[in-house]
């Protein structure tokens, strides 16, 4: 995908991703598949979190994706400032087959809105599009709204209102063959609500991976790269988990942003 | 003097274990008691009995005493014997325990593993595992036993009985008294060990090396009588071949190694350590000892053989039951290993899944955490299901504590402390991570949380588990510290998280080749960069102990909790919904800290009650001989800290009115002591209830104490109810937020009648009916029976009256005023009721007319049932039912929302006078807008909906402070800013008196004014005379107020008699004491008595073994 003569011409910098979503949605395999146009069927869950790189070719520049791929499991989530600790950039991933990730992804995005950096660049991605019968989702979207809104709503009592109402309204009769149970359209608008990218993407067919990463990179300023190899700015937050204070900011986003940009 | 002084401490410990210093004392037993434990890896339920200190030599078995073996240098070695319940250990090491040693004491000593492991030489011997004690003759009339184990029992045949028989001699060193002691203690030990044998041979069974060596041993005898069993089960690996090249690994001749050392030093549980043994494990173990050798060493052995079939009845147990975790398993299985081949298959996820979800059983607040999965699966390619349960559970709990709990607090703690160590031992690649801003944890999160298994390859993981197993948790932070010292040099250069992981990534898949490939002497050249790794490990780190790694968890404890408490505030609060818009963040925090805060003390005191009823099992038995310990050491102290893991996250009822006492005044009781009539029993678990029963005796509040106890009161269920949104078994912290942001997140009035409306209006029709009325009333005068003057004065709106700072004499007149407010309320209301039938006569003339009490026990049930639908026959079977559950209980009537309930107790009864808006024939209700109207015509009501009943929640934390910040049992000593100072007088026209003025109020209107009058007077006298006062105790003030209550008439009097009576009861218990006193007297002389058997007993043996020079046995055991 990468491979470009121009490239060492073209201006280089490097853009810190980090992945988050609920567990097993696919956020590791969707970074194989962009890093090594790879797919593992049982890939073993992340600890911690993974990291790798990956160059991405846009018309003018090169940007250097480093990648931190999240674990996903609810406990972890207390590590997660750690990595999206100077994130310029975010993949939300939720499993179009499972409703409760969504409102998981809908938590992420919160949080990042709030305590990453300003500016971050946030795409949504509803992974797992393969497993999908129907072209576009939108057959399933009415009746998989209502499933989605209760089964939110007992699944996670934090939730509060913010999501679609909790209809009872379980009609998942035997015609409810799609194993899509997020539609497109509730994904979209939710995206668009919030001012997110938004993709569908099968990690196992490839569909739409490399074009979220493209999205991506076009969508950061230019003024917020860092420069490859740029020194680190000197800065006392060694540790996010231990003297990291400024990591829990209950007022708002961190300030002292890497690159110090100003938006 | 001073034996009566012993013998007080005796009663009262007795009584009351917590409040005698003894109960200090069990605190640092405890920790003597769990140093004890990890020392020798025993399970929770050991304790260190006695000790002694003894030498101890060792005769290998009889078989291969044919050829010494030269480094067999005729073992024997001086060190302490330690007796536990069930154990008998011996170590080299000194101890980390001490009779009368305090923690530092036993923490300062510099040995191998600081107690955490099995370290020294010596052995960790199951009583079941011993079948002979005898007492040896001995030139100097020292103690000398000789302890036959059972060592290879399973393998003994008729023809060679003595071929593998164990005998170590210990020498017992100690005073003679203290010699005798230990024995003494042994011998009964020993005697109860006898019971649980049955369990010795279903675990030894299951031991790889019984087969290795009845193997061996009948290759060498030849007795083909004996069938060979097949192997036990060894792990996966036996399946599906064991990671790395077997021949490269040399494992037939460590096989070998092991087989010789066990032969001659015992196997399983009869194992003697010895210098070798260490050794052997640094080399590496054999693939299929290495899972009996892990459960060993991790002492998850001795668990096993405590309770063999835990594994299988915890699956069978919860067979067919769901759980989160076992949907969070289910994800995982078919990654866990996934590229070993047992992992593959069927039979391997098939016993992972096993594994995972048992333990998810066993202990459902950790569940199931990833990573959990990579280390089950690895232990699952060495040993069978049952032991990696058991391993794991001992990893959980013990070795790795907090690792994975649903915060993981554990696992940070450790990433904090590995920091801190690397900033020590390596300040220089520590100054340039912190200048380049990279982050330690990153990578070595992963590393601790799965013991390095998918960091390096397996091979080499299971080599570092076999250090880890053998000499504890420290070993994870030496291996930590050497990686990085082995990249420090390129680590250096290294300006981003990304080059730093990678440069590890590359460092770990190198690890198989040589560390010197240039070198020209051959040896170097086969060192592999992983041996170098291992040798750099103990040797350069060999300074980091488990005594530095304890350390510094404890300095950075605190720090890591408030950490991942404001994370999980942060992220709760914004997640509260849009309702929690309507609050102020101040006011959201402050609810929170007020809610987990309320949660957490009410956790704590349960834990300390159940702690408290267990003692009383305890003293109640004779001897148990099982523990419930629960939690172990200092995490009980902190049990609900939302750090720690899963805390409560529902408020049940009582939790609310305790949460509700804790921001208002109206929420605390008048009658704080008086006991709790639980008539509903459904609604509380059962504890409560038991626990006030002996609440006099434990003097443990169910509120805590110096809390103040919350009242109970039909409003607060009401409000119970309506934040109650989702039907669950008690409020969440979103609830409560919500609830909180209509009552006090709108400042208008219209909005605050109307919430107030639909609190009464149970069936939700807009129409609020006379019962309704007549509690909405009620609720009004229990709200601001404190006053609402000082609720009102801070506010703006109403500075125009209560300006004064005589709050007293000025606040009773606003409450007098607001009385006969709410007697005009209720006049109105009835008034400009709509009838529900228009036949309905009108309400001037009932208001005049007067009923009998028939009447006002049909009204009492009027509410509960539809108006239009009324059914005599039903009321009056209700009105029965109730009637009677009610009568005898002086509490406030409890009312559940949905529940016939009353407003009026007895004293309903007691009035003769009524009026026609009571009877049940003509039904009435008032809408909304009538409501609205009733309310805004009088203006103190008007007040109170616009700001006292908002303003009557407290959420700013300037009030409140010091009982928000320290989260401490005694948290709630601000009673001075809470209860008015006048408590008194509110007292007075407390339940009863309140009931009684409503009586009044309903039954004449018009004379409420002078009834009022009239009380507020006598609660005002009442008041001075009390001023005088000031000291008296809450219980004795509130015995005398149920009695000025029932004579009404002279206090003094009353006062002198109760008293009185208050002193005769203190005799009484002084009487008791006493008397306790004896019997604890008689309890010892018991003792006496018993101690006197046991001389006997001694003495007999003593005659033998006594200075005439005879030789005794002290039990003997054939088994």
């Amino acid at each position: 995908m990468a491979e470009s003569a121009a490239a060492a011409t073209k201006p280089s910098s490097s853009v810190k991703l980090v992945l988050l979503g609920e567990a097993a949605v696919g956020k590791s395999s969707l970074v194989l598949r962009f890093v090594n146009n790879h797919f593992q069927e049982n890939k073993e869950p992340t600890i911690g979190a993974a990291f790798l790189t990956q160059k991405c070719n846009l018309p003018h520049r090169t940007i250097k994706f480093e990648i931190w791929d999240t674990a996903g499991q609810e406990r972890f989530a207390s590590l997660a400032p750690m990595y999206y600790r100077n994130a310029q950039s975010a993949l939300v991933v939720y499993d179009i087959t499972k409703p409760t990730s969504l409102v998981k992804a809908r938590h992420w995005v919160a949080e990042l809105q709030r305590q990453a950096s300003p500016g971050i660049v946030i795409a949504l991605v509803g992974n797992k599009s393969d497993l999908s019968t129907s072209a576009d989702g939108e057959t399933a979207s009415s009746t998989d709204n209502s499933k989605k809104g209760s089964s939110a709503a007992s699944e996670d009592e934090a939730n509060g209102g913010d999501d679609a109402p909790a209809v009872e309204a379980e009609d998942d009769g035997a015609a409810d063959s799609d194993p899509r149970k997020v539609s497109t359209k509730e994904g979209r608008e939710y995206a668009e609500e919030e001012g997110l990218l938004f993709f569908e993407t099968s990690a196992k067919s490839g569909h739409n991976v490399q074009e979220v990463f493209t999205a991506i990179a076009n969508a950061i300023p230019e003024t917020q790269m860092k420069n490859v190899k740029g020194p680190g700015m000197a800065g006392g937050a060694q540790s996010a988990l231990g003297a990291g204070n400024e990591r829990v900011n209950l007022n708002g986003p961190r300030a002292d942003s890497k690159d110090s940009c100003a938006c | 003097m001073f034996n009566l002084n012993t013998l007080v401490l005796k009663a009262q410990s007795f009584i009351d274990p917590n409040a005698s210093p003894a109960a200090k004392s069990s605190d640092s037993q405890s920790s003597k008691a769990a140093l004890f434990r990890l020392q020798f890896r025993l399970p929770d339920s050991q304790n260190p009995l006695h000790e002694v200190t003894a030498e101890f030599s060792f005769a290998p078995p009889s078989a291969s005493r044919e050829k010494p073996r030269p480094h067999d240098r005729s073992s024997s070695y001086v060190g302490k014997l330690h007796l536990s319940e069930s154990f008998l250990c011996f170590s080299t090491q000194p101890t980390s325990f001490h009779p009368a040693a305090s923690i530092q004491a036993s923490t300062a000593f510099n040995g191998q593993t600081h107690g955490a492991g099995p370290a020294g030489n010596g052995f960790t011997l199951p009583l079941v595992a011993i079948r002979r004690v005898e007492r040896l003759q001995t030139q100097n009339a020292l103690f000398a036993l000789a302890i036959t184990t059972a060592n290879g029992f399973t393998t003994a045949s008729p023809a060679s009985p003595l071929t593998s028989t164990q005998k170590l001699t210990v020498q017992l060193a100690g005073s003679r008294q203290a010699c005798e002691t230990f024995c003494d203690g042994l011998k009964r030990a020993l005697r109860d060990a006898t019971k649980d044998t049955s369990s010795l041979k279903a675990v030894v069974l299951q031991c790889y090396s019984e087969y290795l060596l009845s193997e061996r041993f009948q290759k060498g005898v030849d007795t083909p009588e004996v069938a060979p069993k097949g192997p036990p089960d060894s792990g996966l690996g036996f399946l599906f071949r064991y990671p790395g090249d077997a021949r490269k690994l040399r494992d037939k001749s460590k096989m070998r190694l092991w087989a010789e050392y066990l032969r001659e030093n015992g196997r399983n549980l009869t194992l003697v350590r010895h210098p070798t043994f260490t050794r052997l494990f640094r080399v590496g173990l054999p693939n299929r000892l290495r899972g009996e050798l892990w459960e060993l060493t991790s002492g998850s052995l001795y668990s096993r053989l405590q309770k063999p079939s835990l594994y299988s009845d915890t699956l069978s147990k919860f067979d067919g039951r769901e759980s989160l975790a076992i949907d969070e398993i289910e994800k995982d299985l078919n990654r866990s290993l996934p590229e070993y081949a047992g992992f593959q298959s069927q039979e391997g996820i098939g016993r992972l899944r096993r594994v995972l979800t048992a333990y998810s059983w066993m202990n459902e607040e950790v569940g199931y955490c990833q990573a959990m999965n990579i280390v089950v699966a690895a232990l699952l390619i060495y040993m069978s299901e049952a032991q990696a349960f058991s391993l794991l559970c001992v990893l959980c709990d013990r070795l790795l504590p907090g690792y994975y709990s649903t915060t993981m607090y554990g696992t940070i703690l450790d990433q904090r402390v590995f920091e801190s160590l690397v900033e020590k031992t390596m300040p220089i690649l520590w100054n340039h991570l912190v200048k380049s801003d990279v982050q330690l944890s990153v990578v070595s999160l992963p590393w601790f949380l799965s013991l390095y298994i998918n960091s390096m390859p397996l091979v080499f993981a299971v080599r570092v588990l076999d250090v880890f197993f053998l000499e504890g948790p420290k070993v994870l932070f030496q291996i930590g510290l050497a990686i990085l010292r082995m990249n420090g040099e390129e680590l250096l250069d290294v300006t981003d998280d990304g080059t730093f992981i990678q440069i590890l990534k590359e460092y770990f898949s190198h690890l198989h080749e040589s560390a010197h490939p240039t070198s020209e002497n051959e040896k170097y050249r086969n060192v592999t960069r992983f041996q170098e790794l291992m040798v750099v490990a103990f040797r350069e780190f060999s300074g980091i102990t488990q005594n530095t790694i304890s350390e510094q968890r404890t300095r950075h404890k605190d720090a890591v909790l408030d950490n991942i408490e404001t994370f999980a505030k942060r992220t709760s609060i914004r997640n509260l919904g849009p309702d929690s818009k309507r609050l102020s963040l101040d006011d959201l925090d402050f609810l929170y800290d007020r809610f987990y805060g309320t949660l957490y003390e009410r956790e704590q005191r349960m834990h300390m009650m159940r702690e408290e009823t267990e003692k009383r099992k305890k003293v109640g038995q004779v001897k148990a001989t099982e523990m419930v310990t629960g939690i172990a050491g200092n995490s009980s102290i902190e049990m609900g800290r939302v750090g720690l893991g899963p805390s409560p996250t529902l408020m049940n009822y009582d939790g609310f009115r305790e949460f509700l006492a804790s921001i208002t005044k109206w929420a605390i009781t008048d009658s704080p002591t008086s006991p709790r009539k639980d008539s509903t029993a459904d609604k509380e678990n059962g504890f409560f209830g038991s626990s006030n029963r002996n609440r006099s005796v434990s003097m443990i509040s169910p509120w805590g104490a110096g809390n103040a106890e919350p009242a109970d009161h039909d409003f607060m269920q009401r409000l119970y109810g309506r934040w109650n949104q989702h039907d669950n078994d008690g409020l969440s912290l979103q609830d409560v937020v919500s609830g909180m942001a209509h009552v006090k997140g709108t400042t208008d009035i219209m909005s605050s009648i109307s919430y107030f409306f639909e609190l009464y209006d149970d069936d939700s029709d807009g129409k609020v009916d006379r019962e309704g009325i007549l509690r909405i009333s009620e609720a009004l005068l229990f709200l601001t029976r404190r006053g609402l003057g000082d609720e009102l004065s801070p506010s703006p709106s109403s500075s125009n009256l209560d300006q004064d700072n005589d709050v007293d004499l000025k606040g009773a007149s606003t409450d007098e005023r607001f009385l006969s407010s709410v007697s005009a309320f209720i006049r109105r209301c009835f008034e400009y009721a709509d009838p529900d039938h228009p036949q309905n006569q009108s309400n001037e003339r009932g208001a005049n007319e007067t009923q009998l009490s028939a009447g006002i026990e049909q009204f009492s049930v009027g509410g509960d049932d539809e108006d239009d639908e009324e059914d005599l026959l039903d009321l009056g079977a209700d009105t029965v039912k109730s009637s009677t559950s009610e009568s005898p209980t002086t509490s406030p009537p409890r009312l559940l929302p949905n529940t016939p309930s009353q407003p009026t107790s007895k004293t309903t009864f007691r009035k003769t006078s009524a009026n026609l808006a009571l009877d049940p024939a003509n039904p009435l209700h008032i809408t909304l807008p009538t409501f609205r109207m009733v309310i805004l015509a009088d203006e103190l009501l008007q007040r109170f909906f616009e700001t006292s009943f908002p303003a009557s929640f407290r959420l700013s934390p300037t009030i409140q402070r010091s009982s928000t910040s320290s989260s401490t049992l005694t948290t709630f000593s601000t009673p001075a800013n809470l209860l008015p100072v006048p408590s008194n007088r509110v007292v007075l026209p407390g339940n009863k008196g309140l009931r009684g003025v409503l009586d009044n109020i309903v039954s004449d209107g018009m004379k409420v004014a002078l009834e009022v009058k009239k009380r507020m007077d006598e609660a005002q006298r009442e008041l001075e005379k009390n001023a005088v006062e000031v000291q008296r105790p809450h219980a004795e003030e509130d015995e005398e107020d149920e009695e000025h209550r029932g004579h009404g008439g002279d206090v003094n009097d009353d006062r002198r008699s109760v008293l009185e009576k208050d002193r005769d009861l203190l005799e009484g218990a002084e009487a008791e004491v006493v008397v306790e006193g004896k019997g604890v007297e008689a309890g010892g002389g018991v003792q006496e008595g018993r101690k006197e058997m046991g001389d006997l007993i001694d003495m007999g043996f003593g005659g033998e073994g006594g200075p005439v020079e005879g030789r005794g046995k002290v039990v003997e055991f054939e088994r």
